[in-house]
């Protein structure tokens, strides 16, 4: 820090504050930098100033904040009350150096202690292709495989992204999700740090899942991933993102922006398993824009997290392009997951499916907020929406809130949704058969899931089974 | 002072509230009630799009602005259309409205203490009766249209049918008009225990001069056991916007089987609510819409369960051409406690041309696990294979739309068990899709 160039409005003060921080026995956290708490100016120049990024990338994140500024938060969903900006640190930076390493022994220990105690099998750990974990809110691990780099396929974290492709970037950058879209996009933009970057070449097929593991360890740290994914005409792959972290005792933010570009005829699917811990405010814009005859598949699953405000969407802009959504979410005590999807049917003979499950339990509440949108001059459109919802006791609530518009003659579109409980005679007959009351309800909301947890990769839906599980316990009272 | 300022002169204002309780001479309660409800206008902004209950709506389609309240017709006689609607309707008891006044009345079901007259005669004849209950379904509170309607309702009509009896024949008011202005019309619908009613309420008119905004209010008490099939017929000419806000409250083991057509006005918002409060209340809620040339529906319907056992089954179907628009908004809540509920809730949409717009919104709220809730919806356009196969079966391209889409919205009309009501609506229906031969007889 000691070459900081004098020019920067705030040298002094930082050098300050890394001096400061050396003696400072309150952060047991390898910290190199953590911004102050709360959104402002200064902490948004203080994050492009450290990332040393292009005057262009500074211009937009005060832009955003600016736009953030102004529309103020969402009047509708979920009670927000309890996220408290001024409380949080906005930016924080690991010690670890940040570019890729070669092999997982490089991975710090303390990031593989996480990882094992997240409890993924050490094997699957090595078949993992390339593994991009975010430690806090840089990307401090990357492994592709070397025969996809001959493909010329690009995975980076975003602020690598930036640096080493900076045309790319800077041509698909918000250009799917912009800062005007909401309050946390416009938040995220401002403050974005860490994410994926992608770009899967044309025609490339890539047939191992990319992976990337994200993780929150400190308290009241904001991640702000950004995340732009591009398929280019003809490419196929599936990016898969899962978030955990252990539990902490206040209040912790995530807002996250995913951009999606899906090519002519590309084939794109991504799947998240969310499992956040009960006090992270989870709100992030997923988006996609699909071309024509491109696919695009979402796959949700909202387990963890004390509010979600999550809905995936597709923007389907080319003839024949195609949206899918299938989500779960499951709300116990304490969490609201405000889950859904969105697609937007804007040319002819697109079509989309989406398939919503929700489990709750012991007070807590799963939403689903949809919309189908259908332009005119969409002919042909098809739309089909599914959810369903399941009640494991009194206390557990659920609501559904799926908007429908259409202004095109030609379009089918249909929604159904269903609220039950579970079947005592189901759990009867699992009992007869030997299995404990818990184990039968705990097979039946795994039956319930099956059509969402199938289209997972198998170790992933050994994870979420493990989850619901775990979750499940107890629930006999 | 000589002249008056602008807020005592103001159509909507404190001197109009006393005006009209010094015209009537009103007993005090309701002057009190009038006054609150005012505030309460005065306090509630006007809705906007950034309103969740009217973000798809065309607010200025339902402006009233300049709008004086009609306390008088042109003339009081009944058009030979009303008339003919009355012959045509079954209805035993008749109640005729128009500019806000009384100008038929066939209410001879006084025998065996039913009461069927308009607000003001129930006011002076049956004030007790008519405070119990006025204002404990929609009160002023629900929006700036209901505070409207509770501050300044000229007249209405009152239905109160004792314990255990119960009317055989439909009664039913025609609220006609013919002058433009703000018409702000209430019902107070009374079904004592195990009391039983068919009540028709109908809003249709000729053509006149000006521009009508009717603002009506729909209260309905059903005590334990009662039942009421209820049937709200909108066929306003174009030149009218109408909102009607129908609130039914259920008690133990009440029936309800509510229906709401939508077929006149050039914008029409029909809010149907049901709150079942007593175990084992069931409602039905029927709703039919066609829209053409330009009109604009909106439906917005809630299922309140605060009951356990209570069952609550809901069909909206609409059908919409020539650049008209329709919100399908309906909401079920099922309250915490509320166990072995059922609730359905189900909107279709057929869409017959590229300028219409349709928008469907079926929601839920479930706080409690043991019910049976589901809704669906769908929209699309007249079905490509059934057309086919009646055109080769000889029928002209537009006859056979024109059997299709009655067939779609039939499905509303064959539950309703009143042959003559069913009738009519077909052939409203006919004569806007234009059926050769179908004359629109009102």
């Amino acid at each position: 820090m000691a070459d900081l160039p004098q020019s920067h409005p705030d040298a002094d003060e930082l050098q300050g504050m890394e001096h400061e921080r050396q003696y400072d026995f309150q952060l047991p956290e390898n910290y190199f930098f953590k911004s102050e708490k709360g959104l402002t100016k200064r902490v948004v120049e203080q994050i492009s100033y450290y990332k040393g990024e292009p005057e262009w990338m500074l211009k937009f994140r005060l832009r955003a904040l600016e736009i953030a500024e102004k529309k103020g938060r969402p009047k509708w969903g979920p009670d927000l009350s309890g996220l408290d900006f001024d409380n949080i640190y906005f930016y924080v930076r690991p010690q670890e150096r940040q570019g890729t390493s070669d092999s997982w022994d490089d991975i710090p220990e303390e990031v593989r202690e996480t990882y094992r105690r997240l409890g993924i099998p050490e094997a699957e750990q090595k078949v993992l292709a390339g593994v991009g974990a975010q430690y806090e809110s840089e990307m401090v691990y990357h492994n592709l495989k070397e025969e996809w780099e001959n493909k010329g396929v690009i995975f980076l974290d975003s602020d690598t992204g930036l640096k080493e492709h900076p045309e790319l970037f800077r041509e698909y950058f918000a250009t799917v999700v912009p800062p005007e879209d909401n309050y946390f996009a416009a938040v995220n933009s401002a403050v974005w740090s860490g994410g994926s970057f992608v770009y899967v070449p044309e025609g490339v097929e890539v047939d191992v899942p990319l992976q990337a593991y994200f993780l929150l360890n400190a308290e009241n740290i904001g991640q702000f991933e950004r995340t732009l994914i591009i398929g280019a005409p003809g490419s196929k792959f599936h990016y898969i993102e899962g978030c955990t972290a252990p539990t902490y005792n206040s209040d912790s933010f995530h807002s996250g922006v995913i951009e999606i570009i899906c090519q002519d005829n590309a084939d794109v699917r991504y799947s998240t398993i969310q499992n956040w811990s009960h006090n992270v405010y989870n709100l992030v814009t997923q988006r996609a824009v699909v071309h024509a005859g491109a696919s695009m598949g979402w796959l949700d699953g909202n387990l963890g997290s004390k509010i979600t405000m999550k809905y995936p969407s597709c923007y389907l802009v080319g003839e024949r392009a195609h949206g899918e959504v299938m989500s779960i979410a499951f709300a116990t005590d304490g969490q609201h997951q405000d889950a859904g999807a969105k697609v937007i049917h804007a040319a002819p003979h697109t079509s989309s499916s989406i398939v919503s499950k929700s489990i709750s339990k012991g007070g807590g509440r799963s939403s689903y907020r949809g919309l189908v949108q259908i332009y005119e001059g969409a002919t042909g459109a098809r739309s089909n929406v599914e959810c369903d919802a399941l009640l494991l006791d009194e206390t557990a609530r659920t609501d559904t809130y799926p908007y429908i518009q259409i202004e095109e003659k030609t379009a089918h579109v249909g929604h159904e949704a269903t609220v039950s409980k579970l079947n005592d005679e189901q759990i009867f007959y699992l009992m007869s058969r030997g299995l404990a009351r818990d184990e039968a309800m705990a097979l039946i909301v795994r039956g319930f899931l099956e059509p969402v947890a199938k289209e997972l990769p198998l170790e992933y839906a050994v994870e979420l089974n493990r989850l619901i599980e775990l979750e499940m316990e107890g629930s006999v009272g | 002072m000589a002249t008056l300022t602008e807020a005592e002169t103001h159509p909507i204002s404190e001197a109009a509230v006393e005006a009209l309780v010094a015209r009537h001479r009103e007993p005090s309660w309701l002057a009190r009630e009038r006054r609150v409800a005012l505030d309460r206008y005065q306090a509630t902004p006007f809705p906007s799009n950034r309103d969740e209950a009217w973000r798809y709506t065309d607010l200025k389609r339902f402006a009233f602005d300049g709008l004086e309240p009609v306390t008088t017709p042109l003339d009081t006689t009944v058009s030979e259309r009303v008339r003919m609607r009355i012959t045509d309707s079954d209805a035993e008891g008749v109640l005729v409205h128009k500019g806000g006044r009384v100008v038929q009345r066939d209410d001879h079901v006084g025998e065996s203490g039913v009461i069927f007259t308009d607000l003001r005669s129930a006011l002076r004849d049956h004030e007790e009766l008519v405070r119990e209950h006025l204002y404990s379904v929609v009160d002023a509170s629900h929006s700036k249209y209901t505070a409207l309607n509770a501050a300044l309702w000229e007249n209405g009509t009152f239905v109160y049918v004792p314990k255990n009896v119960e009317v055989a024949l439909p009664l039913g008011a025609f609220t006609t008009a013919d002058r433009g202005g703000l018409a702000l019309g209430r019902t107070l619908v009374v079904v004592d225990t195990n009391a039983k009613l068919t009540y028709l309420d109908e809003y249709a008119s000729g053509p006149f001069e000006g521009r009508l905004f009717s603002n009506a209010a729909t209260e309905i008490v059903l005590k334990d056991g009662a039942k009421l099939r209820y049937v709200s017929l909108q066929n306003w000419s174009r030149n009218v916007a109408h909102i009607d806000r129908l609130r039914a409250r259920l008690g133990r083991d009440a029936r309800l089987e509510s229906l709401s057509v939508s077929l006149g006005a050039d914008a029409a918002r029909a809010e149907v609510e049901c709150l079942l409060e007593g175990p084992g209340a069931e409602s039905e809620m029927l709703g039919l819409y066609f829209a053409d040339r330009g009109q604009h529906y909106n439906q917005y319907t809630r299922q309140h369960h605060a009951a356990d056992h209570a069952r609550s089954d809901l069909l909206f179907k609409g059908a919409l051409r020539d650049a008209s628009s329709a919100v399908y908004s309906g909401l079920i809540m099922v309250d915490e406690g509320a166990h072995k509920t059922d609730a359905f809730q189900i909107n279709r949409n057929l869409l017959l041309d590229d300028d219409s717009k349709a928008v469907s919104i079926p929601q839920l709220e479930i706080a409690t696990n043991d019910v049976r809730c589901s809704h669906g919806s769908t929209t699309g356009p007249v079905p490509e294979d059934q057309r086919f196969y009646l055109m080769s079966r000889g029928l002209a391209p537009e006859v056979a739309e024109h059997v299709l889409v009655t067939g779609f919205l039939y499905e509303v009309m064959s539950r309703v068990t009143l042959p003559k009501v069913a009738e009519y609506v077909e052939r409203v229906v006919q004569a806007k899709l234009g059926v050769p031969g179908v004359k629109e007889k009102l």
